[in-house]
C-alpha cells in the first residue's frame, strides 16, 4: 500500500462521515464531490485509470453537478436543533458496529491474500487500460453490457414521460424566456 | 532522482507552456477588441518611460514599444493592480468556499495540460523524453473529465456571492456546460473510432499519413462535421464568444464572478485564458495534425524536430486563440432558449448521426 493510496483512502473516509455529519445539505453535497473524487484517486492508485477517469466523468462530473444544481435552486437552510436522543444514537453505534465486524473478517482476509500474490509489472500496465477494460466489457460480460444499456434506455424514455407534462406550453415564447405555465 | 528531476522540468514547461498562452490570449483579447471596435486600446503604461542610467539605457525602447503595444499595461500593470485591491468577500456565506472557488475553477484547467503532448518525442543526451506530464493511455477522456469538474469552480463561487446574479450566472453556467458537454464527449468518441484509441500522442502521430495519397489523414478532413461541433461545443464550454450567458455583462452585473475582486477575480479571468488556449490546443492535435506539416516528413526521434514540431504546433494554437477571440468580438450573445434548442436539438443529433455514420463507414471500409 503506497502513500497515495493511504492518504487518498483517509481523504475518502473523512470525506464520507462529512457527507453524513455536516448540517448543511450543500456541504455534505461538496463533500461528497470529495469522497467521489478520492475514490477515483484510490482507483488510480491501483492502476485501473480507465475507472478513474470514468468515475470523475460520471459521478462527480455529471450526477453530483445536477444533485448541486437543484439544492442549490431549492435554497435549503442548514438543519438545527434536530439531533437524535441518546437511546437512538447508541442505538445506531451498536448496529453500526455490527454491520462493520461482520464485514470486517473477508476483507482482512483478502488483504492478507493480496499481499502474497502481488502483480507483476506488465500485469500491472495492462488490467487497467481502456483496451483491457473494452476487451472484457465487449466478450465475457457482453450481455450484461447490453442489458445495462438497455436499462437506462429505460430509464432515458421515464425521464422524458415524467418530464412531458400535458397542460403546460413547453414551446419558448418569441421574444422571451423558456416559457412556464400558463 | 534523474527521473524525478525530468518529470519537474516537464510540470515547469507545462504549466509555462499554458499560463503563456494564457497571458498572450489576455494581451491579443485586449488589442484585439479595441482592433475589431476600431480604438487604440491600452497604449500608455510604459510607453513614455525615461531614465538617466546606464544599464538601461539599451533596453529602454524595448520597454516603449512594449509599452505602447500595451504588453505591460494589460500583463503587468493589472495583476499589479490585482494584488494591490481590496479583497472583498461578502456576508453570510462560506469564506472558505469564496476563498476555494477561484482556485476549484483554475486547477482542473491546468490539470489538463497536463496529458497533452506539446511536441514529439525525441531523445537528448541518450534519454528518451515524452513531453508531456501524464502520458496516460485514457488521455482524451481525461480532458473531458477536468471539463466537468471545472464546473464545481464556477458553481461554488456563483453560491458563494449570495447575491441573485451570482447565483442565476452559475445556474447559467452548469447548465450550459453540461448540456454542451454531451455533444463534445460524441466528437471524442467518434474520433476514437476513427483513430482507434484514446491517446492524444497517438492520434496525433496518424495524422502525419496520407488519405488517397495527397490528403493529409487531419481530424478536420476525416471529421468535418465533428470539428464544426466541437468548435461550437469548446466556445461554449468557455462560456465566451456568443454563449457568454453565465457573466452576461448586460443582464447579471458580471453573472457568477460578480462578488469577487482582486487577485481571486483576476485568477477567474486567467482560468478562462488558459481554458481558451486549451481548446485551441486541442482543436490543433485532434483536427489539425497538431505537430505534423502537411506532405512534410520530420524525422523522429531527433530534438531538433521535437523543436521545429513544437513551433508548428503553438502556431496552430495562436491561430486558433486569435479564431476564438474574433468570434467572441464579432458576435453577438444568444439568447438563453437559442442556447439551450442549439445544445440539445442541434448540436446533440448532428453528433450523434456523425457517430453512428462514422461507424457505419469504418466498418464498410
Amino acid at each position: 500500500m503506497n502513500v497515495i493510496s493511504f492518504l487518498t483512502g483517509v481523504c475518502a473516509v473523512v470525506s464520507a462521515i462529512g457527507v453524513v455529519s455536516l448540517r448543511n445539505p450543500l456541504y455534505s453535497a461538496f463533500a461528497l464531490v470529495i469522497n467521489l473524487l478520492a475514490m477515483a484517486g484510490l482507483y488510480a492508485a491501483l492502476d485501473a485509470h480507465f475507472l478513474a477517469v470514468s468515475q470523475v466523468v460520471v459521478y462527480a462530473g455529471a450526477i453530483m453537478v445536477l444533485v448541486l444544481f437543484v439544492l442549490m435552486l431549492l435554497n435549503l437552510k442548514s438543519e438545527s436543533g434536530r439531533r437524535l436522543g441518546f437511546v437512538r444514537s447508541a442505538l445506531a453505534l451498536v448496529i453500526g458496529c455490527v454491520v462493520v465486524m461482520s464485514a470486517l473478517p473477508p476483507v482482512v482476509s483478502h488483504f492478507s491474500s493480496m499481499s502474497q500474490t502481488t502483480l507483476s509489472d506488465n500485469m500491472r500496465n495492462s488490467v487497467g487500460t481502456v483496451k483491457a477494460v473494452g476487451q472484457e466489457l465487449y466478450t465475457n460480460y457482453v450481455a450484461q453490457f447490453e442489458l445495462a444499456s438497455l436499462v437506462l434506455l429505460i430509464g432515458i424514455v421515464g425521464a422524458v414521460m415524467l418530464a412531458k407534462r400535458k397542460s403546460v406550453v413547453l414551446a419558448p415564447r418569441p421574444g422571451g424566456l423558456v416559457g412556464g405555465s400558463k | 532522482m534523474f527521473e524525478l528531476f525530468v518529470l519537474l522540468l516537464k510540470v515547469g514547461f507545462v504549466l509555462n507552456i499554458a499560463l503563456v498562452l494564457g497571458s498572450l490570449c489576455t494581451w491579443l483579447e485586449r488589442k484585439g477588441s479595441a482592433l475589431i471596435q476600431d480604438r487604440v486600446g491600452a497604449n500608455r503604461a510604459g510607453a513614455f518611460v525615461e531614465s538617466d542610467r546606464w544599464y538601461l539605457k539599451p533596453v529602454l525602447p524595448l520597454v516603449r514599444m512594449m509599452g505602447w503595444l500595451g504588453v505591460i499595461n494589460t500583463l503587468l500593470c493589472d495583476s499589479l493592480k490585482g494584488l494591490w485591491k481590496e479583497d472583498f468577500v461578502p456576508e453570510g456565506t462560506s469564506k472558505f468556499l469564496h476563498a476555494v472557488a477561484p482556485i476549484i475553477a483554475v486547477m482542473p484547467i491546468m490539470l489538463a495540460f497536463a496529458v497533452l503532448p506539446l511536441a514529439p518525442d525525441f531523445t537528448v543526451f541518450g534519454y528518451y523524453i515524452h513531453p508531456r506530464v501524464a502520458p496516460i493511455d485514457a488521455g482524451l477522456l481525461f480532458v473531458l473529465a477536468m471539463g466537468s469538474v471545472a464546473v464545481y469552480g464556477v458553481a461554488i463561487a456563483g453560491w458563494t456571492g449570495n447575491n441573485k446574479f451570482s447565483l442565476l450566472g452559475s445556474l447559467r453556467a452548469a447548465a450550459q456546460m453540461i448540456s454542451y458537454e454531451l455533444p463534445m464527449g460524441m466528437v471524442f468518441v467518434a474520433l476514437i473510432v476513427v483513430y482507434g484509441t484514446l491517446d492524444v500522442y497517438s492520434i496525433v502521430e496518424q495524422q502525419g499519413e496520407l488519405i488517397w495519397g495527397f490528403v493529409p489523414k487531419w481530424g478536420v478532413f476525416v471529421q468535418p462535421v465533428g470539428f464544426v461541433v466541437l468548435l461550437l461545443a469548446g466556445m461554449a464550454e468557455t462560456k465566451r464568444g456568443p454563449f457568454d450567458l453565465p457573466e452576461a455583462e448586460s443582464e447579471l452585473a458580471a453573472g457568477y464572478f460578480t462578488e469577487y475582486s482582486g487577485m481571486k477575480f483576476l485568477l477567474f479571468w486567467l482560468g478562462e485564458f488558459c481554458e481558451i488556449a486549451l481548446f485551441a490546443l486541442l482543436l490543433a492535435l485532434l483536427f489539425f495534425g497538431g505537430w505534423q506539416i502537411p506532405w512534410v516528413r520530420l524525422p523522429e526521434g531527433v530534438w531538433w524536430a521535437a523543436l521545429i514540431g513544437h513551433v508548428v504546433l503553438m502556431t496552430k494554437v495562436v491561430f486558433f486563440c486569435l479564431l476564438q477571440i474574433v468570434i467572441r468580438w464579432t458576435l453577438p450573445r444568444f439568447r438563453y432558449d437559442q442556447l439551450m434548442n442549439l445544445g440539445w436539438k442541434m448540436l446533440l443529433p448532428i453528433s450523434l448521426l456523425n457517430l453512428v455514420i462514422t461507424a457505419i463507414v469504418k466498418v464498410l471500409a
